[in-house]
């Protein structure tokens, strides 16, 4: 115990964060706002997990692209009814619809899905497909005293996957390229010949579909409510500042520090404080952005 | 011109009927009819209100509540109702938000004419508690556990003087019982030493603070406290910190959704010891999601041993509803029952003759009672009343609290069941009188 495997929580909190991270700074990065809504995908993409893996049944895994492609269609759905037309009216007023909306979808999927928490069945049948091998179920040893939980592996690995295509897609492919061509100049990519309203619709799917990823890697740890999301919205908007708003892999680095300063500020904080871990993150934000105003990678992903 | 006539026509049909409506509605405020407020002549009707649960967060704790509510409605009516005048249960919704509860009891006190008031949450009466207090209407409430009531209600034993009365009754044994007996089974099943882990919210902290408290008091020693942020997706960080401490078990207070991912952590992190869990947890929801290891988990709930249970079950039972029955149910039908018998033993509808009277057909000596029905009959004979309800024996303190039993569940196999009762005189002990 002690440092180590507060680590190692921390570790698994930041995976989980950073995926939703990565969607929500894209948005910024490429669209040009911040999307308070963007908590509600979240829950949008744990309610459709949980609802396949549960009514249908899928397996978790089927369940988890089902919610995946659920996120991804709701993001542009929602982008083109509330945001794309007013587009040009600038930030203030894109924020401000997002904070409505926001309210509105939360209120929404309580009406409809119940205020009843929902779980996903985390036992070996919901991760077995027939014919292979279940994946782990319970504690898994790690270096001496050390233990990570399957669900734990699942939400890194989930992780290191979403890093390992993201970065692909962002320097292989054409749609990659535009993408962050429209983050560093949106006039010049345009005079270049990209359809920028192209790359913003995929731009929201992508986000979209990060958001249901998370919001069933968030329901398998712990449950799925209307309130999934926007518990852990001002993480998320954390980690994308503390990264340096816009940039990906700047986002990543932001959410691990917020995961580790969660999780040891929750086992070393003196007595009667652990309650307040969230606002100690939010005053390591404060600190770096006081050292380094752009964030941990903003101005490095600028110049690439 | 036909036209401009029949506009005119309506015009004049509308004033007509504008100036009956207002009469019919001033009637109320000018004394012409209604419950009133000070009349002895006899009433038409007799007006509670009920601020309820009917959305919000605990909207699922609702439907037994309201219809023990209307079971004892039914069963008062029946009885020929409180001064023999039809009586009514005004229900509004407050979700359980302090805000949304001011504003309905200003409704159903100015607007309703509710002589008393059967509801109200600790969330809503604690930042009320002043508010409350100025509206100088009975507040007979069966939801709050919290300790802050413990010295804030009752009339303080002197019934006729409303000078020194705090105007809120409960009907539901406080945190600090159910809590004490949470400590003494600690202590008598040789745990000597514990850690507590408890979520940020006022209930969760008040369950813990209890606990900590009596179980001090009984000579235990309390290792380390931890608290955590309600929300969150991993507890392993909090555990493994409440877990670097020795002790024999662990107590847990913190709401059902949350204490399932806490105790899911608890199970995969193989941390072991004794789980003590507080009473909104004995729930099978947390067993089922958990697994096994929660297999011996036990929890101390607030009794349903009132000495008249029987009578209540009966009565709900009859009702068209089919709500379950929480801990919450019997101490509504009591806060009912009570609040009738305190307007007929009044013999006068107004809030101050309730107020003065629920002290009175509690406690003392008196005929035993078990329901609004005896009651009348024994007060028409010009006997003295003792009610004696279904949750507890409903005997209010001088605080305006309630003592009663204590059940402890365990959960073993996926479900809790109960093992034993700790009766309400084993417990007083950990209970100071001018305390409570």
């Amino acid at each position: 115990m002690g440092l180590a495997q507060n680590v190692v929580f921390g570790l698994v909190t930041g995976s989980y964060i950073a995926i939703a991270a990565i969607g929500f700074t894209l948005i910024y990065g490429i669209v040009n706002m911040i999307n308070f809504a963007y908590g509600e995908y979240l829950t949008i993409g744990a309610f459709v997990g949980v609802l396949s893996a549960g009514m249908l049944p899928l397996p978790l895994p089927v369940a988890a692209l089902v919610a995946m492609a659920g996120g991804g269609i709701a993001s542009l759905v929602l982008a083109r009814a509330f945001f794309t037309p007013i587009n040009d009216t600038g930030p203030v007023p894109m924020l401000l619809t997002s904070i409505g909306l926001g309210l509105a979808l939360r209120n929404l999927i309580r009406l409809t899905g119940g205020r009843s928490a929902r779980y996903f069945d985390t036992e070996t049948t919901t991760y077995q497909f027939d014919g292979l091998p279940a994946l782990a179920v319970g504690p898994v040893d790690l270096l001496g005293d050390l233990f990570v939980t399957s669900e734990q592996l699942v939400v890194v690995g989930s992780a290191v996957a979403v890093f390992v295509v993201l970065h692909a897609m962002l320097t292989r492919t054409d749609v990659g390229i535009a993408m962050r061509a429209m983050g560093d100049d949106e006039s010049l990519a345009r005079v270049r010949g990209i359809d920028t309203q192209f790359i913003r619709d995929s731009v929201w799917v992508l986000a979209g579909v990060l958001a249901g990823l998370a919001g069933v890697l968030i329901g398998i740890q712990t449950n799925v409510s209307s309130s999934t999301g926007f518990s852990h919205i001002l993480q998320i908007l954390a980690a994308a500042i503390l990264g340096g708003a816009g940039s990906p892999y700047g986002a990543i680095a932001g959410a691990y520090v917020i995961g580790l300063v969660l999780a040891l500020s929750t086992a070393f904080l003196p007595a009667g404080m652990t309650g307040i871990s969230t606002a100690v993150a939010f005053f390591i934000l404060v600190v770096v952005l006081l050292v380094k105003p752009s964030g941990i990678a903003g101005q490095e992903v600028r110049e690439a | 011109m036909r036209d401009n006539d029949t506009e005119r026509a309506n015009r004049r049909t509308f004033l007509k009927f504008a100036g009956a409506g207002g009469l019919a509605a001033t009637a109320g405020c000018i004394g012409l009819g209604g419950s009133g407020d000070g009349g002895g002549d006899g009433p038409d009707k007799i007006v509670f209100g009920q601020p309820a649960a009917q959305t919000g967060q605990w909207d699922f704790l609702q439907p037994g509540v309201s219809q023990a509510t209307d079971a004892a409605v039914k069963h008062i009516n029946d009885a020929g109702g409180p001064l023999d005048a039809d009586f009514e249960v005004v229900r509004r919704d407050t979700a359980v938000k302090p805000q949304e509860a001011r504003s309905v009891v200003t409704q159903l006190v100015e607007n309703d004419d509710a002589l008393a008031l059967l509801g109200l949450f600790s969330s809503e009466i604690n930042p009320l508690f002043d508010f409350l207090q100025e509206q100088e209407t009975p507040v007979v409430t069966p939801w709050p556990g919290s300790n802050f009531l413990d010295t804030r209600g009752g009339d303080h034993g002197t019934p006729d003087d409303l000078s020194d009365d705090e105007w809120i009754w409960r009907t539901v044994i406080s945190d600090t019982v159910h809590t004490a007996g949470a400590a003494k089974r600690a202590l008598d099943q040789g745990h000597e030493t514990v850690g507590v882990i408890n979520g940020n919210t006022e209930g969760a902290r008040s369950w813990a603070d209890g606990f900590v408290t009596a179980y001090e008091e009984g000579g235990g020693t309390v290792a380390r406290e931890v608290e955590v942020s309600q929300g969150s997706s991993s507890y392993q960080s909090a555990l493994s910190r409440l877990f670097d401490a020795e002790f024999d078990a662990f107590a847990v207070s913190i709401p059902l959704e949350d204490a399932i991912t806490l105790m899911g952590d608890w199970a995969d992190g193989g941390y072991g010891r004794q789980p003590i869990l507080s009473d909104p947890l004995a729930q099978d929801e947390l067993p089922k999601q958990v697994g096994s290891a929660l297999d011996g988990a036990w929890a101390a709930s607030p009794g349903d041993a009132g000495p008249n249970y029987d009578t209540f079950e009966s009565e709900y039972n009859s009702m068209d509803g089919d709500a379950e029955i929480n801990g919450w149910t019997a101490p509504a039908w009591d806060a009912t029952q009570v609040a009738a018998l305190a307007v007929e033993r009044a013999g006068e509808a107004s809030r101050e003759a309730v107020e003065k009277n629920l002290g009175p057909v509690t406690r003392g000596e008196g005929t035993e009672v078990a329901s609004f029905e005896e009651g009348k009959e024994a007060l028409a004979d010009g006997d003295e009343i003792v009610y004696r309800g279904a949750a507890t024996a409903t005997s209010f303190t001088n605080f305006g609290n309630v003592f009663g039993s204590v059940t402890i569940n365990e959960a073993r196999g996926g479900s809790f069941s109960t093992l034993e009762t700790i009766p309400a005189e084993e417990l007083r002990q950990f209970v100071s009188e001018d305390e409570y």
